[in-house]
């Protein structure tokens, strides 16, 4: 005995503290979250498989049946490499609807409180003697290192420390599925510890007692080879059957349920947990025959339950024996805090609150926290009066596979949970009462009461009598469990809710949730109803909570948001009270309406929910959902406004283009019913869907971007039979058209006008030559001077008049020419002065102050009549959009070869977005009726033939508002030519 | 998709045929490790098909 009491005691106690002092530095920040996040630390945390089995156990295994012991490692490495197919479901399902234990995921799958309290009481039952092993290892381990003091005494006082650490940092949250950063930080290194140890034994049995992988080879070869051969062989159906339920031990027990579901990180942090485990269990498990052979060596020879600690007898060094020590410790302290935990939770949720559900407690959370520590000391208490009473006269492999067969019992329960949706609540509890007495009958009892194993063998299994009681037993408990299970379900009825239940669950099968309206009309209204059970602090907190989960409003009145609102308190309070209160709770609060139109499903629902399943469907499925796909994108990106609407009334689709024509994204608005929509599409949508003839011709709407036209269509989605599945309506944008058409009416109008001025000014110009001839002939008739005055003046005033016929025949006549014949020297001044005149003589515009600073020369090489058309139409939009009172100014420049010329006013200018569309015909800024959106396309048409530039510059530089037209006309040259050459750079 | 089936198959193989593990024990043929060259040898292959499935599912 090379360690005493004390030195036991200070190192066990020095190591609790060492984790004490982890979780501590977790909880406080002291350590760099990315540190205690890192994927690595999950890996570790999920060692707590390796349990004081991992330690003792399997060298007592090994002992007995060599390689065997490997069993234990290989069937749960072989669950974590089908961690895609079988952990990975799972981990969504309970994440989905906060599920933190398997009786949780059992009573939500089967539909029944008493499901989830059958579950817990299997587990309590199948459990307690792997507690009682682990607190069995800690005590035998004291006793036989320091020989003295009571082994049950020391390993209860070990047992409340751990019990302390648990309540401490195991029960922080109210919600179980929270995740417990400094526990698993705790967890973690008690797994590095375990590791280190066992690899440091095995390193010393290596190097230390053998010199080296040769020598040991050597010796298995020759002196050692005689022993190895008095070791029994298991036999394959067994070792397949250990197999077995070690696979089935990584998803069932409860404190790798616990750490792989409820605290877990992500689905990429479970997957790359696929190889890492089993990596760290490789490691652990390499040691086992290393110690083993090293004692043998040595000569030192345990029989029965002793040669569970054969790593004591390595060394006499102190040292040897802590890590042997320490190594137990870490392995027995890990599994039991988190099987207290788990099993605290199972016992909260399915027994305390069942029996007594916490209505309107006044603080629910602290409440439910402190329920929770009460009973993870009452669990590890359990754990050691099992130990105390049962444990200590068995070994270790009698308690460990007592254990794991009672677990296994749940096996064919998980499996029709993920891959049979026709199981039903009464067939798997047949099949798992008469698994579960099979098993009491043959392990547990005997466990008890020290009598030989009940295990009745059916006829044809004659086979089996004389196998270890384990072996027969598992076989005869899962095969009856799983021909119960079947029959029954077969044999009876499936409950809409267990079946709605079980696509919920089922692997291949995607959620068909149905579209009910809900009570409750808002976030308010679930923060009331709900206050009635919870208390209105707990009620505020959790919809507040769920509403911000799911990023939506407390407003937000959209029968979809609802119902997913009520699915994510439903889902937050399973995690606080387990799947049956909470399911109770939210029934009984937020209730369906039922006097509404007939429920049909969730399409949208669906959708999003395939949208996540995409990775996981394979052939035809995978083919289908391409095909979804395609359909779905032809329409979400339609170039024409398209919505549907389920026959309740419910927005289903809103596509890309109707929200940008509406300015409404459809996130925001699917899911809500019709009334509900903004304005003014709740009416115009309500207009259609209740026309008869489904068509509604160029409606006038105001929307954000100004007044549309919009033509609907409607078309009904009645299916094969004739039942109703609402209504699919287009909406096109006919502002477009519309506007083309009204100013076809006003050109048409104009042109009506201008063959009117046409004839008009021809029909006026004869008499005006009359008078003005008579007037000349008065001139020569008379000497009287105030007659020689009138004639002038009738003279001046005929000559107005036909100058205003000379100009109106001329832009009547200025859309019809020839390119180019007409170009002549021109002077922009004086087409600028006849522009003006013309400009003037309209009423309108009379009180702005027009300006011509043009030269006279340098003239211009151009068709004096296009270029007074060009400034007739920049003046007269430079007049439309001055206030009385602004000045417009026409100015020029010659500027290289070209004249530039400008006309600034000081009007309200044009907006940006307008502007770069100027140049098109039909782009108006003025009000309709009033521009033709044809002058400014006609002027830069104008401006091309000249070889000249145009630009428009708003506001002009220097001034606050205002638009400055800009142009480039190229100059006269004296040859008679123009000095246009082609200018890249204009 | 079909690196699950992989995995599956992989997993009911090696289910059928681990007996063939325990067999080293007492065999002076056998190198004593060489379960565990077969069992990271598995690790290896797992490492290389959560690879596999990564791009798949990227795809």
């Amino acid at each position: 005995m090379s360690l005493n009491l004390p030195g036991l005691l200070a190192l066990g106690v020095g190591y609790l503290s060492l984790l004490f002092l982890c979780a501590l530095a977790v909880e406080r920040g002291w350590l760099p979250i990315r540190l205690v996040r890192h994927p690595a630390v999950y890996t570790l945390a999920l060692g707590v498989y390796a349990s004081a089995w991992a330690v003792y156990g399997s060298l007592e295994f090994a002992s007995h049946y060599g390689f065997g012991y490997l069993a234990y490692y290989l069937g749960v490495a072989g669950a974590f490499l089908l961690a895609p197919v079988l952990l990975v479901p799972i981990q969504r399902m309970t994440r989905t609807h906060q599920l933190s234990s398997l009786a949780d995921l059992f009573a939500f799958r089967f539909r029944s409180r008493w499901v989830g309290t059958l579950l817990t009481l299997v587990s309590l039952l199948a459990v307690l003697p792997l507690l009682a092993l682990q607190i069995q290892t800690m005590g035998h381990a004291i006793h036989r290192l320091s020989g003295v003091g009571s082994p049950s005494l020391l390993a209860l006082g070990f047992s409340l420390l751990i019990a302390l650490f648990a309540m401490l940092f195991g029960a922080r949250h109210s919600h179980l599925s929270a995740r417990h950063d400094s526990l698993l930080a705790a967890i973690a290194l008690e797994s590095l510890v375990k590791l280190v140890a066992m690899l440091a034994l095995g390193a010393f049995a290596l190097f230390g007692i053998f010199e080296g992988p040769a020598d040991l080879q050597a010796w298995l070869d020759g002196a050692g080879h005689l022993d190895q051969t008095r070791i029994a062989q298991l036999d394959p159906a067994q070792w397949r059957t250990l197999l077995l339920l070690f696979f089935s031990a990584a998803f069932l027990m409860p404190h790798m349920f616990h750490i792989t579901f409820a605290e877990t990180l992500d689905r990429r942090t479970l997957l790359q947990s696929s190889w890492a485990l089993p990596l760290f269990l490789l490691l652990m498990a390499l040691p086992v025959p290393l110690i083993l052979w090293a004692t043998q060596r040595l000569g030192v020879h345990e029989v029965g339950a002793g040669a569970a600690y054969l790593a004591f007898g390595l060394s006499s060094s102190w040292w040897v024996d802590s890590l042997a020590f320490i190594a137990g410790l870490a392995a027995a302290s890990g599994t039991m805090i988190i099987i207290s935990l788990a099993l605290s939770g199972m016992v909260l949720n399915h027994l305390v609150l069942v029996a007594h559900p916490p209505i309107a407690q006044p603080d629910l959370y602290r409440w439910l926290r402190w329920l929770r520590r009460g009973l993870i000391a009452a669990v590890i208490v359990g754990g050691w009066l099992f130990y105390r009473l049962v444990g200590v006269r068995h070994d270790l492999s009698t308690l460990g596979l007592a254990s794991f067969v009672g677990m296994a019992q749940c096996l064919p329960g998980m499996l029709a949970l993920l891959y049979w949706p026709g199981a039903n609540r009464k067939g798997m509890v047949s099949g798992l009462a008469v698994g579960m007495a099979i098993w009491l009958a043959g392990l547990w009892v005997p466990l008890l009461t020290d009598y030989p194993a009940m295990v009745f063998l059916p006829p044809g299994l004659e086979i089996l009598d004389g196998a270890p009681a384990w072996y027969s037993v598992t076989l005869v408990s899962l095969a009856a469990n799983i021909l119960t299970f079947i029959l029954v379900s077969l044999a009876t009825r499936t409950s809409a809710g267990e079946r709605a239940a079980a696509e919920a669950c089922s692997v291949d099968a995607v959620v068909r949730p149905m579209r009910l309206p809900l009570v409750a009309t808002n976030g308010a209204e679930f923060k009331r109803h709900l206050a009635r059970v919870l208390g209105e602090d707990v009620a505020n907190r959790e919809v507040e909570r769920a509403l911000n989960a799911l990023g939506l409003s407390p407003l937000d009145g959209r029968p979809y948001a609802l119902r997913r609102l009520r699915d994510r308190i439903q889902a937050n309070l399973s995690g606080l009270m387990g799947p049956s209160v909470a399911q109770d709770i939210v029934d009984r609060c937020l209730p369906y309406r039922h006097n509404g139109p007939s429920a049909t499903e969730d399409i949208h629902f669906v959708e999003s929910r395939l949208e996540a399943y995409r990775s996981r469907l394979t052939g035809l499925a995978r083919e289908l959902d391409g095909l979804r796909r395609y359909h779905r994108r032809t329409l979400t990106r339609l170039p024409i406004g398209l919505c549907a609407f389920g026959e309740d009334g419910e927005l289903l689709m809103w596509n890309d283009a109707l929200a940008e024509l509406s300015g409404i994204e459809g996130d925001s608005v699917i899911g809500a019913h019709r009334d509900t929509l903004p304005t003014p599409w709740n009416d115009l949508l309500g207009q259609i869907l209740a026309t008869p003839q489904g068509r509604l011709y160029k409606q006038p709407v105001s929307l954000a971007r100004g007044q549309r036209y919009l033509t609907l269509h409607r078309a009904g989605l009645q299916g094969e039979q004739g039942e109703d599945g609402g209504n699919v309506i287009l909406v096109e944008d006919h502002s477009e058209m519309k506007w083309l058409e009204d100013e076809l009416v006003h050109a048409a109008r104009l042109a009506s006008i201008g063959q009117l001025a046409t004839g008009v000014a021809h029909e006026i110009g004869n008499p005006i030559t009359g008078i003005s001839s008579l007037a000349q002939n008065l001139r020569y008739d008379t000497d009287d001077p105030v007659l020689l005055e009138t004639a002038d003046q009738i003279q001046n005033l005929t000559d107005r008049v036909s100058k205003i016929v000379g100009s109106l025949v001329g832009f009547a006549h200025g859309g019809r020419h020839v390119a180019g014949a007409n170009f002549v020297s021109t002077s922009m001044a004086s087409v600028t002065d006849e522009a003006l005149h013309l400009i003037q003589l309209a009423r309108s515009g009379e009180d702005i102050q027009y300006e011509n600073r043009c030269p006279t020369a340098p003239a211009v090489f151009g068709d004096a009549q296009r270029l007074q058309q060009v400034m007739i139409n920049l003046l007269g939009n430079a007049r439309d959009a001055s206030k009385p009172g602004d000045r417009v100014i026409v100015d020029a420049n010659p500027e290289d070869r070209y004249l530039h010329l400008t006309i600034t006013d000081e009007g309200h200018g044009i907006a940006p977005q307008v502007r770069d569309h100027l140049f098109e015909p039909f782009t108006t800024t003025k009000p309709a009726g009033e521009g033709t959106g044809l002058g400014l396309p006609l002027v830069y048409s104008i401006v091309a033939e000249h070889d000249g530039q145009i630009e428009i510059e708003s506001p002009p530089a220097g001034q606050v508002s205002g638009t400055r037209i800009h142009l480039w006309l190229p100059l006269h040259q004296e040859n008679g030519e123009s000095t246009h050459e082609p200018d890249s750079d204009r | 998709m079909y690196v699950y089936r992989i995995m599956l198959f992989l997993v009911f193989g090696g289910y059928l045929f681990s007996p063939l593990l325990m067999s080293g024990w007492a065999n002076p043929d056998a190198a004593w490790y060489r379960p565990f060259l077969i069992w990271g040898g598995l690790i290896a292959l797992t490492l290389w098909l959560e690879q596999k499935r990564k791009l798949d599912e990227r795809r």
